[in-house]
C-alpha cells in the first residue's frame, strides 16, 4: 500500500452556527489525484482551507504525515510551504514580474540560493510554458498565463501536495483548456494533487479518485469510472445530469 | 533699492534688506518641514501596521493582551493629534516639555510636533493604504508559508507605498505651509521672518507678500517634483519576451 499523506477524520466545520463541513473522513495516499465536484456552497473551497490552516477546523482532525496539524503553530508556515494551493483569481503578487513571484517564497521561506530559486523558477515557468514571460508584470498577462504562473510559483516550493481551488472558473472558455492541460501534465509526475473543479471531463479523465460533495457532507468518494457512470448515491446522479446535460 | 514708493518697490526692498532673515527662514521652513515629514512618515507606517494588526484565536494570552494594547495606544495618539489644532499642539509640546525640566530648543519641539500631527494623519492613510490591497494576494502569500509579518513587508507594503505616494506628497506641502504655526513657539521660520521684517518698517502687507511668493514658488516646484517622481514609478508598461526561452513553445 502507498504511503498515506493527509489523513481528514471526522472533521466538521461551522461559521457561527452555520455548519458548512459535516463529518468529513477521507484518506489521500501520495500521488493520488482527488477531484472534487459538487454544487456551489457544498463546502469545497472550506474543506480545502482546512487542510492549508487559512480556515481553523470546529471539531475532527486533519493528520499530515500522521502528524495532527492543529498542533502546527510554530511550523505553520513550513507546514504551508509542503502543501500548496493554487487559486481561482490566482492570487499573484501584482507588484512583481513572474519571475519575482516565482522566486520570492523559495527564497524568503524555504532560504534557497538565490541561484537555486532562479533554476527552480525557469524549470517551472518552462514546465506551464510561460518562461518566456518571466519580465511581464501579472496585469499584463491573460488569465489563463496568470494561473498557468500562479502553478508554477507553488511548485517552485517543492510541495507533496497542491491544492487547487477551481483553477478554471474564473477563466474565459477558451483559456480553461491551456491550463487543465498543464495540471494533466502535471498528474503524471506523481505530484499528489487535489482539486476542486466543475469540468466533469477533467476529473472523469484524471482523477484517481472523485469525491461528491454535498451540503457539507462527502456524498461519494470512488473511482471516476464509478462515480460518472454508476454513481450510489440519488443526488450524486442529479447533481451528474445536471452538468452533463449542460 | 532706495527711497521705495510703491509695494512692489517696497517687497523689493525688504527683501534686499532682510535677504539673510528671509533665506534663513526659508532654509527653517524647509529643514523642519523635510525631516518632520519623513520621520512623521515613518511613525505614520508604524501606527498603520499596528492598527492593522490581527490576532487568531489561537495565539497566546500575552500576545492578545500586547497586541490590544498597542492598538489602544494607537487610536487614542491618533485621535488627539487629529481633533486638535496644530498650533495647540505646539504651545502645549513645547511649554510642556520645558516646564518639565528638560531644555528644548524651538526647532526641535517643531520638528517633534510636525512629526507627531504627521504620524496621526498618516497613520490612517497608511491603514487605507493597506485595506486597499485585497486579501487575496495576502493568502496567496500565506498559503506559500509567508508569515503575516514578512506578507505585510513583501507584499502589502510595497504595493500600498505606491497607492499612497500622492497623499504622501500633499502631505508635505501641507506641512511646508504649516509650519507657519511654529512661529508661535518662536522658530524663526519663513512667517516669523515676515512679522520681523514686516514690524520693522510697519509694512506687513508687503512683507508677508514676500513670503506668499517663497511659500507660493517652493509648492508649485515639490509639486511638480512629486508629479514628475510619481510617473516615473508607475514604470514602463511593455516588457520584453525572454527570448532565451522562445523555444518549445
Ligand atoms: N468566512 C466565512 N464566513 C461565513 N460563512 C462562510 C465563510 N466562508 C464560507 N462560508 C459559507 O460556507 C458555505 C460553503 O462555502 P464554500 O466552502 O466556499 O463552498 P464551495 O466552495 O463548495 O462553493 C457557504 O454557504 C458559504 O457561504
Ligand atoms: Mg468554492
Amino acid at each position: 500500500m502507498a504511503e498515506k499523506i493527509i489523513s481528514i477524520k471526522d472533521l466538521s466545520k461551522s461559521f457561527g452556527k452555520h455548519e458548512v463541513l459535516r463529518k468529513i473522513d477521507i484518506d489521500i495516499e501520495k500521488g493520488e489525484i482527488i477531484c472534487i465536484v459538487g454544487s456551489s456552497g457544498s463546502g469545497k473551497s472550506t474543506l480545502l482551507r482546512c487542510i492549508n490552516k487559512l480556515e481553523k477546523q470546529t471539531t475532527g482532525k486533519i493528520l499530515f504525515h500522521d502528524k495532527e496539524i492543529r498542533d502546527i503553530q510554530r511550523d505553520i508556515n513550513e507546514y504551508r510551504s509542503r502543501v500548496g494551493m493554487v487559486f481561482q483569481s490566482f492570487n499573484l503578487y501584482n507588484h512583481m514580474t513572474v519571475l519575482q513571484n516565482c522566486m520570492l517564497c523559495p527564497r524568503k521561506v524555504l532560504k534557497v540560493s538565490k541561484e537555486e530559486a532562479f533554476d527552480r523558477a525557469i524549470t517551472h515557468l518552462k514546465q506551464v510554458g510561460m518562461a518566456p514571460y518571466i519580465n511581464a508584470k501579472p496585469a499584463q498577462l491573460s488569465g489563463g498565463q496568470k494561473q498557468r504562473v500562479a502553478i508554477a510559483r507553488s511548485l517552485c516550493m517543492n510541495p507533496e501536495v497542491l491544492l487547487f481551488d477551481e483553477p478554471t472558473s474564473a477563466l474565459d472558455p477558451e483559456m480553461v483548456g491551456e491550463v487543465l492541460e498543464v495540471m494533466k501534465e502535471l498528474a503524471t509526475t506523481g505530484l499528489t494533487m487535489i482539486i476542486v473543479t466543475h469540468e466533469m471531463a477533467f476529473a472523469r479523465d484524471v482523477s484517481t479518485r472523485t469525491i461528491f460533495m454535498d451540503r457539507g457532507y462527502v456524498a461519494e468518494d470512488d473511482s471516476p469510472a464509478k462515480l460518472f457512470t454508476d454513481p450510489k448515491n440519488p443526488r450524486t446522479r442529479e447533481f451528474l445530469s445536471r452538468y452533463l446535460a449542460g | 533699492m532706495e527711497n521705495p514708493t510703491n509695494s512692489l518697490e517696497w517687497m523689493i526692498f525688504l527683501t534686499e534688506k532682510y535677504l539673510k532673515m528671509f533665506l534663513q527662514g526659508t532654509w527653517l521652513t524647509l529643514y523642519i518641514a523635510v525631516l518632520g515629514t519623513l520621520l512623521g512618515f515613518v511613525l505614520g507606517y508604524i501606527i498603520g501596521i499596528i492598527q492593522d494588526m490581527k490576532v487568531g484565536e489561537g495565539d497566546l494570552f500575552i500576545k492578545k493582551g500586547l497586541v490590544f494594547l498597542l492598538k489602544a495606544i494607537a487610536s487614542i495618539y491618533v485621535e488627539i493629534f487629529r481633533d486638535t489644532p496644530m498650533i495647540v499642539q505646539a504651545m502645549i509640546i513645547y511649554y510642556g516639555i520645558r516646564q518639565a525640566g528638560v531644555d528644548l530648543t524651538p526647532v526641535v519641539a517643531g520638528v517633534l510636533v510636525t512629526v507627531l500631527n504627521t504620524g496621526a494623519y498618516m497613520a490612517e492613510t497608511v491603514r487605507g493604504g493597506i485595506g486597499s490591497i485585497d486579501q487575496g494576494q495576502r493568502e496567496g502569500a500565506w498559503a506559500m508559508g509567508m508569515s503575516p509579518m514578512m506578507t505585510m513587508f513583501y507584499i502589502v507594503l510595497p504595493q500600498a507605498f505606491k497607492n499612497i505616494i500622492p497623499e504622501m506628497g500633499n502631505t508635505f506641502l501641507t506641512n511646508l505651509k504649516m509650519t507657519s504655526v511654529l512661529n508661535v513657539i518662536a522658530v524663526q521660520e519663513l512667517f516669523m521672518a515676515a512679522k520681523t521684517v514686516g514690524g520693522n518698517y510697519y509694512k506687513y502687507f508687503e512683507s508677508y507678500l514676500v513670503i506668499a511668493v517663497i511659500y507660493f514658488v517652493l509648492c508649485f516646484l515639490f509639486n511638480k517634483l512629486f508629479g514628475l517622481m510619481e510617473a516615473k514609478l508607475k514604470g514602463e508598461t511593455d516588457y520584453a519576451l525572454a527570448v532565451e526561452y522562445m523555444d518549445n513553445q
